[in-house]
């Protein structure tokens, strides 16, 4: 009865409950719409920094992490074919790639800068697609001296495809070592920074600058990133059960950016949600009173007539309950319909920086968020009732039933 | 002989603040009211007379002295306290109604057997037996506002006798009826309480009302003026206390 | 006739007898760390291609041929500032910091260190000597030895170097990194007498990876020094 009661009461002032209803429709729909493009934004930014960047795991030689080396490659993988060999036959495996990074001066002939290289495989790095040419052409397969430089580098040397730089570094003994490469191409990864120092090359390159056939570390692509777990644990143990000294990170280890991204965003719609919050529980909670009001020689009847306080009050609070229910089923379906809306409308959203295109607005529909801004809708407008509901249990029968 | 009291008041007195001001509303009230009476409690507006039958319903408390309703003492009972007594052993009958807006007829009816926890085929029988004493048995799905004022008055007397109570109170029942509504709607009370035998006390400034009643307390000023036994056919002795509370 | 001959043998470029080198290279180290245990002053100047030039004045403690401390003089920012040059591993101590920093191989390729680590170099110790000929050179008979490091931790991995064959003065050293890449070419120019031994004073160094930058490093004030082994450690540094 109290929940007839509570219902009906709902549509009597159709207006008021339409507003109300607005209100938290409103909210969920902000929910799920922020929400879903907060989980948008984090799965590309990962899906981009796994692929182009970390790969999904990253295999090095035992103590690599802990090392506080002056030495290039003092841990470092000596038999990397064999490990590529078996980490491969893994079927969620997409593939591998060997790195190297190489630190050292790069000259003209008229001045020296400081470089960092990443020496690459160039079929798996073009598959990896972290740069963007703006002269010149891609590594090439298999000529060894070749280099591709990082714009800001590229001007400070004043290097064009074609010319010629010398890379000095230290070897893995210690002793010096420098080459002459050919600059086959200019890229650009989007950050300035990076760009001033950075130099791409072919894996054979670097490990003839450093005098060694080893590798720094193995990256491994997987085709599906939830696989992380249990690929982890899968080849830790046959790395155990060969008898390989190797350790391995996940990318979720790896990406700092990535995780104060998430951080940032978690905090912005965190501090939003706080504000829409408010909001709801203002207006849920104005309603109940006005509604109070207005049955206040209601709720002396009830109360003459024998219904406890107990009663009075669960009735408003049900009230309330119903008010974030039908709000929330509202939000739902209006933000279900948003979205797929906005997913099929092609708004594009301007380029971040450092890039020169923009992206598609798309929202990520998780059953977390829609869980989340329904829960929310329905808890939200039941804790507003509660006070208001109290007061109206504690009202006194013969003023209740004097009151206009 | 004296039948059994069934509300015993002694020495009522009750003043509230309105404003600034310290009003009195009853100063010193005291009579009895006996089992199966059909009492109107007569005064102009101001009297004390809704007051009063607020403190005998159990929906207010008295400053001063003493009240015994069915054999139990409840002066000192908080209001809160007495809400199994006003759901099961009191009635009410408003001068407003006072029916739920969202509820229809019959479920208005229903509502006091739901606090009461009844059955469903026991709420069922009783609410279509009360319907149908009113003469409102047709009606049973129109909401309030779908109702005449006296069709509405009597899903109300239909609600307040359905908990089978042994004390209705009425504060000016027939007050916002035309009079022959208003008549209509005493005769209807007139018969329920000559054929189930429970007490009904009403308020009234209307003379043809009072008129109806068996006994006739006159109050003015907070301030019992005379109680009367206009039909000798019915006369009650005035216990000792009366007499004592009686002005002049 | 044995005038003839003699000509002919002069002429002729002569197989390396390891000891005939091995004599040359100490003779020529000895021009260069004649003490074990010393002190020096050294002047040093650099000049890049556009003509501008720097000057910084150090004083250096040696001991053996792979330490030593460099306790730097002027100009007057820099002074109070120490390194501690070892074989493999390099440390600055600055005034304002509470400890000393350890350089890392690459910057010690990038500054004034480098061409520290080639005024320094002991041949005796760190090369064998794979070929020795005679050529001329600026009119004077030289012997040139081609030197190969004895191990891969050794900064340049081969050596060409003209010796004076009439004094065994060292005239001029190419130094050349794995790959084959010439990186530096240092000239003996002056020699003189300290401390009763005869001395290289100045030393030109020619940075052929950044073509028109040159070090000119001057030395004086050479003597004998007992300086114990616990000066050079790296927490040594901080407490002069």
């Amino acid at each position: 009865m109290l929940m007839k009661i509570a219902l009906r009461n709902i549509f009597r002032n159709r207006r008021r409950s339409a507003i109300t209803l607005l209100v938290i429709v409103m909210g969920a729909i902000g929910l799920i719409l922020f929400g879903g493009y907060k989980a948008r934004t984090f799965w590309g930014l990962r899906e981009s920094t796994i692929r182009t960047r970390l790969g999904h795991l990253q295999v090095y030689k035992l103590g690599y992490s802990n090392a506080q080396s002056q030495k290039p490659l003092e841990y470092a993988l000596d038999n990397p074919s064999e490990i590529r060999r078996e980490i491969e036959r893994d079927p969620r495996v997409r593939m591998t790639a060997q790195q190297i990074t190489v630190m050292g001066l790069v000259s003209n002939g008229e001045k020296s800068e400081t470089f960092m290289a990443t020496a690459v495989e160039p079929e798996k790095d073009r598959q990896m697609g972290s740069q963007r040419m703006v002269a010149g052409t891609d590594l090439p397969n298999d000529d060894p001296d070749t280099i591709i430089v990082g714009r800001g580098l590229a001007t400070a040397m004043h290097a064009k495809p074609g010319d010629y730089l010398t890379l000095m570094t230290t070897t893995a003994s210690g002793s010096l070592n420098a080459a002459d490469v050919r600059v086959t191409g200019i890229f650009t990864i989007g950050v300035k920074e990076f760009d001033d120092r950075a130099i791409k090359m072919p894996i054979r390159g670097a490990q003839q600058l450093l005098q060694t056939n080893k590798v720094e570390k193995l990256l491994v692509f997987l085709k599906n990133t939830d696989d992380t777990a249990t690929v982890h644990s899968a080849l830790q143990k046959m790395f155990t059960d060969r008898g390989w000294k190797l350790e391995m990170k996940e990318w979720s280890q790896l990406a700092s950016f990535y995780k104060q991204v998430v951080l940032l965003y978690n905090g912005i719609f965190g501090f939003l949600g706080l504000i829409v919050f408010a909001i709801v529980v203002f207006s849920v909670a104005n309603t109940i009173i006005m509604s109070i009001f207005e049955r206040t020689r209601e709720i002396g009847t009830l109360m003459a007539i024998g219904t406890t306080r107990g009663r009075i009050w669960r009735m408003f609070l049900i009230e309330g309950f119903f008010i974030g229910l039908l709000g929330g089923i509202f939000g739902l379906g209006g933000g279900a319909i948003l979205a797929w809306i906005i997913n099929h409308g092609n708004v594009m959203l301007p380029p971040p920086p450092g890039y020169t295109v923009g992206y598609r607005l798309e929202i990520l529909m998780q059953s977390g968020t829609l869980i989340t801004a329904f829960t929310i809708s329905i808890f939200t407008a039941t804790l507003s009732s509660i006070l208001p509901a109290l007061k109206a249990s504690r009202l006194k029968i013969v003023d209740a039933l004097g009151h206009i | 002989m004296a039948r059994e009291t069934i509300v015993g008041l002694t020495e009522i007195s009750k003043s509230y603040r309105l404003g600034a001001v310290r009003v009195e509303a009853l100063a010193g009230v005291s009579f009895d009211i006996a089992r199966g009476d059909f009492v109107a409690v007569a005064g102009p507006s101001g009297s004390g007379k809704t007051t009063l039958l607020n403190i005998i319903g159990c929906i207010d408390k008295p400053d001063q002295g003493r009240i015994v309703i069915d054999d139990v003492d409840v002066t000192r009972v908080p209001l809160h306290r007495l809400t199994a007594m006003r759901r099961d052993a009191i009635g009410f009958i408003f001068q407003t109604f006072n029916l739920i807006p969202v509820l229809t007829a019959f479920e208005n009816v229903e509502y006091p057997l739901l606090l009461k926890g009844l059955g469903r085929r026991e709420r069922e029988e009783r609410v279509r037996h009360w319907l149908a004493q009113v003469g409102l048995q047709s009606q049973w799905k129109q909401r309030p506002d779908q109702l005449s004022g006296g069709q509405r008055q009597r899903v109300a007397i239909a609600r307040a006798m359905v908990t089978e109570p042994k004390l209705v109170v009425a504060d000016e029942p027939t007050a916002n009826l035309d009079s022959e509504t208003g008549s209509r709607i005493l005769d209807l009370l007139a018969d329920i309480n000559a054929n189930t035998g429970c007490t009904f006390v009403f308020s009234t400034h209307d003379a043809s009302l009072i008129a109806r009643a068996e006994r006739v307390v006159r109050i003015r000023d907070g301030r019992i003026n005379a109680i009367e036994n206009p039909h000798p056919a019915l006369r009650t002795t005035l216990s000792h206390r009366e007499r004592a509370g009686v002005r002049g | 006739m044995k005038r003839r001959l003699l000509v002919l043998v002069l002429f002729i470029a002569i197989p390396v007898h390891a000891e005939d080198a091995a004599a040359i290279l100490a003779r020529v180290d000895a021009f260069r760390n004649p003490l074990q245990s010393f002190a020096i002053d050294v002047d040093l100047t650099s000049y890049t291609r556009d003509g501008k030039s720097e000057s910084s004045k150090f004083r250096v403690y040696g001991k053996g041929s792979d330490r030593s401390v460099v306790e730097f003089v002027a100009p007057a920012a820099d002074k109070g500032k120490f390194l501690l040059m070892m074989r493999d591993a390099m440390w600055i101590y600055m005034p304002s910091a509470s400890r000393p920093i350890r350089i890392s191989p690459l910057q010690r390729l990038m500054g004034q260190a480098s061409n520290g680590d080639v005024a320094r170099t002991a041949f005796t110790v760190d090369y064998n000597a794979t070929a020795l000929t005679e050529e001329p050179l600026d009119g004077k008979r030289t012997w040139v030895l081609d030197l190969v490091a004895k191990d891969p931790t050794v900064a340049y991995n081969r050596v060409r170097l003209w010796v004076d064959a009439s004094t065994s003065q060292p005239l001029r050293a190419d130094f050349y990194v794995v790959s084959g890449k010439l990186i530096k070419r240092a000239y003996f120019r002056e020699f003189g007498n300290m401390s009763g031994r005869r001395v290289i004073t100045a030393i030109e160094i020619e940075d052929l990876l950044r073509t028109g930058n040159r070090t000119v490093m001057r030395y004086a004030n050479l003597t004998a020094r007992d300086n114990p082994e616990k000066m050079f450690t790296k927490d040594s540094l901080g407490k002069w």
